[in-house]
């Protein structure tokens, strides 16, 4: 039974939630109008009608390739998604985008880089993409919201469908995305984040950025596929160093052995875009002292370093007591020095960065 | 022809005074027992006859009923086999009733009417009040912990009837074996570990619970070993409890009074029962009543079963565990130092420098295992890394045991001053009292407290911790800074397994 009030998008979005990859789905969409392709490939007992109807509530738009309202920097990649669900202004994408990539389980230090990366990029009209995951693309993402109002508006690209919040620590995050920019995916509603799906995001990641930075990622780490696909599309991919002996920062720095361009902060990523100029719109951050008066608190920040250490280390490390170090430690601390959770301490940037 | 002999039995930790009636009667042969006994109890018939025969001792063909009174008490164990032994020998007219006047007996016997030993004769021979006690052989020395009464003991039914006889004399009881315990290992083994070292002290001086975290091979076990050996020697009152719970479990008591803090270890495998206790007549203590006074050790407190983790609550907030059962009601004691030692995730590297390969799922699952409610039971929570290779060949060994118990010692006795066994102890209304915080103290745990880093019950933890800490460094009434900055450091908070979004 086919109700013929239906637009052409409540059966591309039917469609999308087949068991079938998104090559096939483009070949399916290619050939043939969504309402033809239904019928032919479709599943009789699928109330099109029904689900077209949860779609339109919930308040995601559906967009089929190579009709109006797809968006254009999408339209013309060689694996663009046949359907593209999104939930927001489809009108963020506008702009200079760079996507932030990186480790979920990142250290501190990655996660600051990707807060400050963030913010300081959106502070400056340049679109921050990312997907929504635990980890650097979190603290991208919040970093560029953390910019507020006036600055530019966050893209997100996830995994799953856009009504199941995945990871679900993630879920006011994600309705914040939503709400000040767009949240993107080509999974179906109700679509389960599959392993195979972060892979196939990935791709869209660098399709719609300009620049990708990888912030921290290991060597087996998924940014190599967002990596791959870059450069098969010609983007630009630029890298994080790390401590040589972290393991969260061997892929970056291999990334930066074979030649990607290293960031160190927001300018080299405006570099790379060709904005230098908006390099100095960046509000000042303030005088900071790089290291603390103490020489106590000094010898103990640099026994730190920028690896997380547990007091046992910094005990072993200066040779004080374990008195004295968790005492000097509770001083860097309330100065902002370092962050202490879990049993670990991790050295942050200078206070009064623009780091949470 | 009657005759009544008194025993006891035992439930739970405690024993229950018992009389053995015994009628024989003309009738058809038969040998019943009555009285609530359970299997073991009513299979005495077949065992008493047979030690009756195989001592040379006549067994009159005649109606034989045993009674144990209270009827309506559930009566356990083997213990009665003498009792019941003797009771029909008295009745027969084998023994002279005189002979076994004032007397009470306990005991098992064998086939061959050998005296066998039976689990919980201190708690036994506690309830009697008859002024000399018959036990086997083997238990005379643990019966004489008790020590008000007379201890004659026998090797089997034929020694003692001929003791009782006054035929032969009754053969010296065993002494007690005096070597002392094997010490416990010494802390100035470890090399390193200064803060791990710094937490077993503090949980031994304060009776702080302790959760040690760490990856495999950084010392968490070593250093938890060495936690019983800083402890003082029990008070009398808690080595009486101790030897009850050890008796009524039916360790060995080879030292006599269990004058140690006792350290239990059970495997991860152990089933809820075997931690809190139980048992469907019996009601064995379990081993949190075992660690009564000492220390309870849960290694791989991760692989242990929730269930089993979650048991542990209640003993810990007061102490005793309540056994219901239907048929019975029993507490035991159960005041013991818990200390854990857990991998952070199943592949035991989860630091934040990620080194972990475990998936989100599997660490998730991981963290589930240990419950809000009782993490937060622990004062100190440390994180154990594994020792350098310089510190481990190198590395000064710190002080030995017999130092550190020193201290310990001392800050007990001030806790004792304060009215507590511990600080652990300590109410928290109690606080501003005995541990006053100097301004920067106060404006630092301010500081945590509003930044989130701690709660309120977590604030009393530290304060209590800090105290001890305190008392371990002599320092006066006031806490100072560096002791809450201590305090701060030994409680990281609870995150296992998981990830800071």
């Amino acid at each position: 039974m086919i109700a013929h009030d239906l637009p052409p998008e409540a059966y591309a979005a039917a469609l999308a939630a087949l068991p079938i990859g998104p090559p096939k789905l483009a070949r399916l969409l290619r050939d043939c109008p969504p309402e033809e392709a239904w019928a032919r490939a479709g599943d009789r007992r699928t109330d099109v009608a029904e689900g077209w109807r949860a779609c339109v509530e919930a308040g995601f738009a559906v967009h089929i390739l190579g009709r109006p309202g797809y968006p254009e920097v999408l339209a013309s990649d060689h694996e663009a998604p046949a359907v593209l669900f999104s939930a927001g202004d489809l009108g963020a994408l506008e702009g200079p985008r760079v996507a932030i990539v990186g480790s979920r389980r990142c250290t501190r230090y990655g996660r600051d880089v990707a807060h400050e990366l963030g913010h300081d990029l959106a502070s400056v009209g340049v679109r921050v993409v990312s997907g929504l995951a635990l980890g650097v693309d979190g603290s991208a993402h919040r970093g560029a919201l953390a910019a507020g109002g006036g600055a530019a508006p966050p893209v997100a690209v996830v995994g799953s469908g856009l009504d199941i919040v995945y990871p679900r620590a993630h879920r006011r995050l994600w309705a914040q995305v939503a709400e000040a920019g767009v949240v993107l995916s080509e999974a179906s509603i109700g679509g389960r984040p599959e392993a195979w799906r972060f892979p196939a995001r990935n791709r869209i990641l660098a399709a719609l950025a300009d620049v990708v930075v990888v912030v921290e990622s290991r060597a087996q780490g998924g940014s190599r596929h967002t990596v791959a696909a870059a450069d098969e599309r010609g983007v630009k991919v630029m890298a994080v160093p790390g401590p040589v002996r972290s393991p969260l920062s061997a892929y970056t720095n291999d990334l930066l052995a074979s030649g990607a361009a290293p960031v160190r902060d927001v300018v080299d990523v405006l570099v790379a875009l060709h904005l230098e100029g908006r390099g100095p719109q960046l509000p000042k951050k303030p005088g900071a002292p790089t290291e603390p008066a103490d020489p106590a608190e000094a010898a103990v920040l640099d026994a730190l370093g920028w690896q997380p250490a547990s007091l046992e280390q910094v005990v072993t490390r200066t040779g004080m007591s374990a008195v004295d170090a968790s005492v000097t430690l509770a001083h860097l601390e309330v100065a902002g020095w370092v962050v202490g959770g879990a049993g670990w301490w991790e050295r942050q940037g200078p206070p009064g960065g623009t780091a949470k | 022809m009657l005759a009544t002999i008194p025993s006891a039995t035992l439930l739970g930790v405690d024993g229950r005074p018992v009389v053995v009636e015994v009628h024989v009667s003309n009738g058809l042969p038969c040998f019943s027992v009555v009285g609530l006994p359970d299997t073991a109890c009513r299979e005495s018939r077949d065992r008493v006859r047979a030690a009756v025969l195989s001592s040379g001792l006549n067994w009159q063909l005649r109606r034989i009923t045993v009674n144990l009174a209270p009827s309506g008490v559930r009566k356990s164990g083997v213990g009665l086999d003498l009792p019941i032994a003797v009771a029909v020998l008295v009745a027969t007219g084998e023994l002279d009733a005189e002979v076994v006047a004032g007397m009470a007996f306990l005991g098992e016997l064998g086939l061959d009417g050998g005296l066998r030993r039976v689990p919980g004769v201190v708690p036994l021979v506690d309830a009697m009040s008859a002024a000399t006690v018959v036990v086997p052989l083997d238990c005379a020395a643990e019966a004489g912990l008790v020590g008000r009464h007379q201890i004659r003991a026998a090797r089997d039914l034929r020694q003692l009837v001929a003791c009782l006889k006054e035929e032969e004399r009754w053969p010296a009881p065993p002494g007690l074996r005096m070597p002392p315990p094997k010490p416990a290992p010494d802390l100035a083994e470890i090399r390193g570990q200064e803060v791990g070292r710094t937490a077993v002290e503090v949980a031994a001086a304060g009776g702080h619970h302790l959760l040690l975290t760490g990856p495999p091979g950084a010392g968490k076990t070593m250093l938890a070993r060495r936690l019983p050996g800083l402890l003082p020697p029990l008070a009398h009152d808690d080595a009486l409890a101790a030897t009850r719970v050890h008796s009524a479990a039916g360790l060995p008591l080879p030292y006599g009074l269990v004058n140690r803090p006792p350290f239990r270890a059970p495997h991860h495998g152990a089933s809820l029962v075997s931690l809190i206790g139980g048992g469907s007549s019996w009601l064995r203590p379990g081993e949190v009543s075992l660690a009564h006074a000492g220390v309870l050790f849960l290694d791989e407190m991760g692989e242990f079963q929730t269930t089993a983790l979650d048991s542990l609550r209640q003993p810990l907030e007061e102490g005793v565990v309540r056994l219901c059962r239907a048929q019975a009601t029993a507490s035991f004691p159960a005041r013991f130092l818990l200390v854990g030692a857990t991998n952070p995730c199943p592949c035991g590297r989860a630091d934040p420098q990620g080194t972990c390969r475990c998936s989100e799922l599997s660490r998730a699952r991981y963290a589930r295992r240990f419950s809000g409610p009782l993490l937060d039971r622990f004062d100190l929570r440390v994180v154990v890394s594994r020792p350098d290779v310089d510190e481990l060949l190198w590395g000064r060994s710190g002080e030995t045991t017999a130092a550190v118990a020193e201290r310990v010692a001392d800050a007990r006795r001030r806790a004792h001053e304060r009215g507590v066994r511990g600080n652990a102890e300590l109410p928290a209304t109690r606080l501003d009292e005995v541990a006053p915080l100097t301004p920067a103290g106060s404006a630092l745990l301010e500081h945590k407290l509003r930044t989130n880093g701690l709660s309120a019950r977590g604030l009393h933890r530290v304060r209590r911790v800090a105290r001890t800490l305190a008392d371990l460094a002599g320092a006066g009434t006031v806490v100072g800074e560096d002791h809450i900055c201590l305090a701060l450091g030994l409680r990281a908070e609870p995150r296992l397994g998981e990830e800071a979004a």
